[in-house]
């Protein structure tokens, strides 16, 4: 249990950790999402999954944030995306394809 | 002149901090809690009755600092609606009464919303218990409401009833500290109400219900700062259409 426990959190820590770099190394709004919500989803859920094997009395509560994190997150990071998009901020110069905007001009 | 003052007040100050410095290295960590705080913990549980003892010195302790805290968050969610509606153009109007949020947003928002309501309700009612209480589960409802404003609803924000709430509130507020006149020290803000059995849900006299007229308070002052900042002007219940 606490060696499960403990390379859980371990993991997660080392996934927020490189989320963390991804905020600073990515070059544009839309590719610092990526790590900004996805290694953190990752992260955050593994980090609590540990804290239950560690303190199983705390299991019902860390599943329930699981679930809030899993529903939560996408929503959250899919709405900043959107918005960013229609205000328009620019992709970076290095991106090869805009799959939205080739869209709409072929609507 | 002026020069000269300035200079002596710069000396002043840097030979005040160059004081400071010895105390730098024979800092000591204190190892046991000063009179006021070991008397505030040894006191809060036959006093208050509150488990929490952050909140008994909020509710109860400086009650009154409390009753003035409320009272300038109300001073400011004020100055930003007389603020907001000193805005002319459509900029705000644009980026949220005219856009639904997209569909992820519409279908999963309206299905985190209530249990985003239930949890700062939660937060609210246990604030004489555990962390939290009617600030922070205040502010949880009101982003709840947020949610709803982003998906383009926030035509639809009940405003005089927001009003009637956060008054009646406040004056809750008040009224629960007046009972305080009925005990025997016959002073505002004094907890007169049974204590109830430690730990439970229904316990620690008056500080849940100051807590909840707290949380209300909270809750519709930030709902409407955020909706006022989110309405154009004009934009609201249709009584000011003729103002361009």
């Amino acid at each position: 249990m606490t060696i499960a426990g403990n390379v859980l959190v371990l993991l997660g820590s080392a996934f927020l950790v490189l989320g963390g770099l991804g905020l600073l190394r990515m070059p544009d709004v839309y590719n610092r999402l990526q790590a900004g919500t996805k290694a953190t989803t990752l992260g955050a859920m593994s980090v609590l999954l540990g804290s239950a094997f560690l303190a199983p009395g705390l299991a019902t509560k860390a599943v329930l944030v699981i679930v809030f994190i899993a529903l939560a997150n996408p929503i959250s990071s899919s709405t900043i995306a959107r918005s960013a998009y229609k205000a328009g901020i620019p992709l970076a110069p290095v991106s090869v394809r805009d799959d939205l905007k080739s869209k709409e001009a072929a609507e | 002149m002026r020069k000269l003052t300035g200079l002596l007040l710069m000396g002043g100050f840097v030979l005040y901090l160059v004081s400071l410095v010895p105390g730098l290295f024979n800092a000591t960590t204190p190892t046991a809690l000063d009179s006021v705080g070991a008397a505030i913990i040894e006191d809060s549980r036959t006093t208050s009755g509150s488990a929490n003892v952050v909140t008994a010195i909020v509710v109860q302790y400086r009650g009154l600092d409390t009753l003035g805290e409320v009272t300038v968050l109300f001073v400011s969610a004020l100055g930003v609606a007389i603020l907001a509606s000193g805005f002319r153009d459509d900029v705000f109007r644009s980026m949220f009464a005219d856009d639904d949020g997209g569909f992820i947003l519409q279908y999963g928002g309206r299905l985190l919303m209530p249990f985003i309501v239930l949890v700062g309700v939660y937060i609210v009612a246990h604030g004489h218990l555990s962390p939290g209480g009617g600030f922070p589960g205040g502010v949880l409802i009101a982003t709840a409401v947020f949610i709803l404003i982003l998906t383009g609803q926030s035509a639809r924000m009940p405003h005089r009833l927001l009003s009637i709430l956060e008054g009646a509130a406040g004056l809750g507020f008040i009224g629960l500290g007046a009972l305080g006149f009925l005990g025997s020290e016959l002073s505002f803000l004094t907890n007169t109400l049974p204590k109830g059995e430690y730990l439970t849900l229904l316990s620690a006299g008056f500080i849940p219900f100051i807590y909840a007229m707290v949380g209300i308070k909270v809750a519709s002052e930030l709902t409407t700062v955020v909706s006022v900042l989110t309405e154009a002007p004009g934009h609201e219940s249709g009584k000011e259409e003729g103002r361009s």
